[in-house]
């Protein structure tokens, strides 16, 4: 079977448009070697530390989930603290962890940014802070609705309850962040769900609200990550990895050539920036299929910030990063080293901004990169030829060298860090 | 020749004409030269020469009153004279045309047509226009092309109260070119003595009329007059008349007339906005610009008064800086100087050498140069090694003394006079060095104002001469659009009115290109000091305008905090009106105190508007006790004081005093 379709690939294209493509084993080597790894890994996992564990549970802040009913007496019971204030005279006020960069911590026992423990007072009676405690009280109470008739919304729907009030969607979102610090929840407990955005196609078995959904056979498109994550279980899979894609585009070019029927894997992406749904889907996949995850990001300081975001979690929702991070997702391509070591050519490389260089500066002195040295003599190429370039770049050697070449190679290099 | 290979035929044919054509050596005078290049010296086209023309003459008057420590009153008029009046001037009769088809505006049959045609459908869309009832501005009658034979003629006067010109010197300082008074080297408006004659140059060219020169000194019992026009080709001056009038008003200064070609229509806003900024830059001289012409709409009438009578002290004349000099004008100071040795030489030709540096350089030189040698007796071997060595010594960097910036004073005191900003900052730099020329810059950055547009403004200004062309590429227009971010001055570039005015003097101005017009980007010296002295205004603008904000914050609390009580209060009160219901129903059990709150808003003890009013009269409070903080933090402010200026009397009126124990009034009949 493997030298069937080993045979179909020869024929569709010439190698010698395809560089490297003599050095590609047959499949069936491919697929050894990639067991071995997934066996090994799998059987490495213990479990994972908690704040408890390093003693930081005092000086860190982290959400959990609660149940509807415990938001909503949490909630209650703070209106009551609210209205005792006002109606002693002294107006209201909040006391909101601090999400500014100063208050985060990366702790390198676990990988991930963590909240620390300093918090802010959002008083009412100050020109500076009125409009934002009123926006604050405004969400508890629309909060404290969701939970009484237990529905979901979306955060736009959020917004447009008084669009006047909020004048702006970036405001009603970042309160919302705020509400979930106060209440020491995570957003998805508070009923409110982004829009779609990660789609999954693969390997994998889901049931999505008690509908079984087999991702082979979703069309090419793939399917859409539910928003709600409680809606998702009953995961089974005979993949032997996940790879995670950062563009649509390459997405695609995946999912169309059925790349997991060649290599049986999971493809996920959430198009550019992970958004909550996709990074609790991708930590749920790792945690009960214990697959490896490759990440497969444009060879720019963007490409591995997106990387970091699924793996250490952002600095705006690190409050919940033991829920949303994914640890140990390996870096598969594209690298700065592959640009010259796949003799991508100088027409498809992009020469960086300064904007860029400077972020990949700032990269570098991030401690969720310094902790890998690998990633930091990467980075440090990067900033040095000043070149990147797009997962598309390695199209000028035909649309499907991506899945034809490239990633085989990478595979049975195992080249990742 | 033909017979011959094509590589001797090109080389005979090349040498044949240039033989026939170059063997005549020509020389060009300096006159010659610059008639034929006359937009060099800012003189590209008839608007343009009636500007220049305007901004010479104006400039000299100040530079010659300046020099007397007079204050200046300087009147400026540009009369217009159609061409009849012309004609009649020179004593030409007015021709009919006979042959119309002569000449390059005559109108063709067709294009007659085709006029008509486009006239008829503008009537007709304007009839349409006023039948709907809308507002037409008045069809301007189609103007005519102007051809080539259309020009316009100005006689430009200009009279000034300064020191005026020796009598006998008068035909030199106007008739030759490159001769003049400025060439020391010293902070002048003027450098090249070219301009003045320039505008003679150009009224012999575009009119053939010559100047008109009437002057006179301090304590000079005679008014000289003098009527000349220049020998272009032997660059000496033609003296029509020269003579010695009566003097009735002991005035001093000088009138000089000159009629041009030139442009009034497309020039009229440059030759104002030069006037305006002028009178920015020297607040303490007074200017009455006239224009006159046959159509009185047309005419403009502007007086910038004097606002006050301080008056930068006159630049004096300084030596050159060792590092500044070349060969050349090292073999020239040799040529000229009164000292014998070369150690007084270097000691008394040149800034910052004293006696000990003369004599460690004198050793430096090598074993060739002494002391006591005779300078005049110098090679020019050696004096290319004194010149090596000046390029590669150090010398401390010539102070700013000789310099007569502005003043901070001055430039404030122009800013608010000609464009009554809400606020204004200026600051004054020390003396900085550029190729062993110091200068001085200041800076001036004002708000808001009348006539200002939004965004930024921008005044430049280099030895106090207005500086209104090539503004993209000059250093000042870069630095304030690039490298200042206004913002956090809180300063909005887009939507505030800003002004900034940034004076450079020195005693040579780097000016790019050929005309005096500016400044470039590429010296990084004057580059970081113009920035700095930009941010050194901003900072206090910035402390002003936070202050304004606070003070408007103060007012606007309360209103700012109200206006948010009706949602918060809404918020809050429809938790606790769900609460009250599930309490009702005793779906949960409340702690007492809550259970009480709970109660009372079923029962509606406690509404909506119950917090309403808790929370208003917690603002006030609130609003109550930082306003009082506020008042006792800042005490009572008076803004500050600033002189006015009163203009003085001239003459002694009949008048009247009224007198009172504390004060006298006044009264003028």
């Amino acid at each position: 079977m493997a030298d069937k379709k080993r045979r179909r690939a020869d024929s569709d294209s010439d190698s010698a448009s395809q560089p490297f493509k003599n050095l590609l084993k047959s499949d069936a080597q491919i697929l050894k070697i990639l067991k071995s790894v997934t066996s090994s890994s799998s059987s490495s996992t213990s479990k994972p530390l908690t704040l408890a564990d390093l003693a930081l549970s005092a000086t860190c802040r982290e959400v959990s989930d609660l149940s509807l009913s415990s938001v909503q007496s949490t909630i209650e019971a703070l209106v009551l603290q609210l209205t005792h204030q006002i109606l002693s005279g002294q107006g209201f006020s909040f006391t909101v962890p601090s999400r500014s960069s100063s208050n985060q911590l990366y702790v390198p026992e676990l990988d991930r940014i963590v909240l620390k423990d300093k918090s802010t007072v959002r008083p009412f009676s100050h020109i500076s802070s009125v409009r934002k405690t009123t926006i604050t009280a405004k969400i508890l109470s629309l909060v404290h609705q969701l939970c009484l008739k237990n529905i979901h919304v979306t955060k736009r729907d959020l917004f447009y309850t008084d669009v006047k009030l909020f004048q702006d969607q970036v405001q009603s979102d970042a309160v919302l962040d705020d509400v979930s610090c106060i209440l020491g929840c995570t957003r998805s407990s508070l009923n409110v769900i982004a829009a779609e955005k990660g789609v999954v196609v693969g390997r994998l078995i889901f049931s999505d609200n008690g509908d079984m959904i087999d991702c082979t056979k979703m069309g090419m498109g793939g399917k859409a990550i539910p928003p709600n994550i409680d809606r998702v279980g009953d995961m089974q899979s005979d993949a032997l990895f996940i790879l995670l894609v950062e563009k649509d585009a390459a997405y695609i070019r995946l999912a169309e050539d059925r790349f997991y029927n060649r290599f049986p894997c999971i493809i996920v992406t959430a198009k550019g920036q992970p958004d909550v749904a996709t990074r609790l889907f991708l930590k749920k996949m790792k945690m009960e299929l214990k697959l490896p995850v490759l990440a497969l990001v444009d060879s720019d300081p963007y490409g591995l910030k997106i990387l970091s975001v699924y793996g250490c979690g952002s600095k705006n929702m690190s409050y919940d990063s033991a829920n949303l991070t994914t640890p140990d997702i390996k870096w598969l391509g594209i690298r700065p080293s592959d640009l010259d070591k796949y003799k991508i050519p100088e027409q498809c490389r992009l020469p960086m901004t300064e904007q860029d260089i400077k972020t990949g500066k700032d990269l570098l002195e991030e401690d969720f990169v310094k902790k890998n040295p690998g990633w930091v003599e990467e980075l440090n190429l990067m900033v040095k030829t000043k070149q990147k370039a797009e997962i598309q770049a390695l199209s000028s050697f035909g649309f499907q060298y991506l899945s034809e070449v490239y990633l085989p190679l990478k595979l049975q290099q195992q080249d990742w860090l | 020749m033909e017979s011959e290979s094509p590589t001797e035929t090109k080389k005979g044919k090349s040498k044949t004409p240039k033989k026939e054509k170059e063997s005549i050596l020509k020389q060009k005078s300096p006159a010659e030269f610059f008639a034929e290049n006359k937009n060099i010296a800012g003189f590209d086209n008839p608007g343009k020469c009636l500007y220049t023309t305007v901004r010479e003459l104006v400039e000299n008057a100040l530079d010659s009153a300046e020099a007397i420590s007079e204050l200046p009153v300087i009147e400026i008029t540009i009369e217009e004279i159609v061409k009849s009046k012309f004609n009649s001037m020179i004593g030409l009769v007015d021709r009919e045309r006979v042959d119309e088809e002569l000449y390059d505006d005559y109108e063709t049959a067709k294009a007659r047509e085709k006029r008509l045609e486009k006239e008829a459908r503008a009537q007709e869309i304007q009839a349409k226009n006023a039948a709907l009832g809308k507002k037409v501005k008045e069809h301007a009658v189609s103007k005519s092309s102007k051809g080539r034979g259309e020009a316009s003629f100005y006689r430009v006067t200009c009279r000034d109260n300064g020191r005026g010109m020796p009598h006998d010197d008068i035909p030199n300082m106007f008739g030759r070119v490159l001769s003049g008074t400025k060439y020391g080297l010293k902070q002048t408006r003027g450098k090249f003595g070219l301009g003045a004659k320039m505008a003679l140059i150009w009224s012999k060219m575009s009119t053939g009329l010559p100047i008109e020169i009437s002057s006179s000194m301090r304590g000079q019992n005679y008014l000289s007059f003098c009527r000349l026009d220049i020998d272009i080709h032997r660059n000496i001056p033609h003296i029509h008349l020269h003579e010695k009038r009566d003097n009735k008003d002991k005035w001093h200064g000088a009138e000089i007339q000159v009629v041009i070609e030139g442009n009034w229509t497309t020039y009229r806003s440059k030759i104002l906005h030069y006037m305006r900024q002028m009178a920015v830059i020297t607040p303490y001289a007074q200017f009455l610009f006239k224009f006159v012409s046959d159509a009185p709409d047309k005419n403009v009438t502007i007086k910038f008064a004097r606002r006050t009578d301080v008056m930068p002290p006159v630049p004096v004349e300084t030596k050159h800086h060792p590092s500044s000099v070349d060969i050349l004008l090292i073999k020239r100071l040799i040529a000229e100087t009164s000292k014998q040795n070369l150690m007084q030489f270097l000691q008394h030709e040149f800034v910052n050498i004293g006696k000990p540096l003369a004599e460690r350089l004198i050793g430096e030189m090598g074993p060739e140069f002494s002391p006591k040698m005779a300078v005049k007796s110098l090679t020019d071997q050696q004096i290319v090694r004194i010149h090596q060595l000046f390029r590669q010594a150090k010398f401390d960097d010539p102070s700013g003394d000789c310099l007569s910036p502005a003043g901070e004073y001055n430039l404030r005191l122009g800013i608010i006079k000609e464009l009554h900003p809400d606020m204004v900052a200026t600051y004054s730099g020390s003396a900085q060095v550029f190729e062993g020329h110091p200068f001085i810059v200041e800076a001036g950055v004002s708000v808001g104002g009348k006539d200002v547009k939004q965004g930024l403004n921008i005044f430049r200004f280099a030895n106090r001469i207005p500086l209104l062309f090539e503004q993209g590429g000059d250093v000042v227009t870069r630095t304030a659009l690039k490298r200042i971010s206004w913002n956090n001055y809180k300063i909005n570039q887009t939507q505030d009115k800003i002004g900034v005015f940034v004076s450079i003097v020195s005693t040579k101005i780097p000016f790019k290109g050929t005309g005096k017009e500016y400044i470039g980007d590429d010296i990084s010296e004057i580059a970081s000091a113009v920035k700095s002295a930009i941010q050194q205004c901003c900072i206090q603008l910035k402390s002003k305008i936070v202050k304004k904000m606070q003070a408007r914050e103060q007012q606007e609390r309360k209103r700012n905090l109200s206006k948010y009580i009706p949602d918060a209060s809404n918020a809050v009160y429809n938790v606790l009106q769900e609460m009250a219901k599930s309490h009702a129903s005793k779906k949960k059990r409340y702690e007492e105190g809550d259970a009480d709150i709970l109660q009372k808003v079923s029962d509606h003890l406690i509404t909506k508007e119950t917090l309403y009013e808790k929370l208003t009269q917690h603002v006030e409070k609130v609003d109550y006790e930082m306003a009082l903080e506020y008042a006792t933090q800042t005490g009572v402010r008076e803004e500050p004081r600033e002189d006015i200026y009163l203009q003085s009397l001239d003459g002694k009126g009949n008048f009247f005093d009224f007198h009172s124990p504390i004060f006298v009034f006044r009264l003028f009949l």
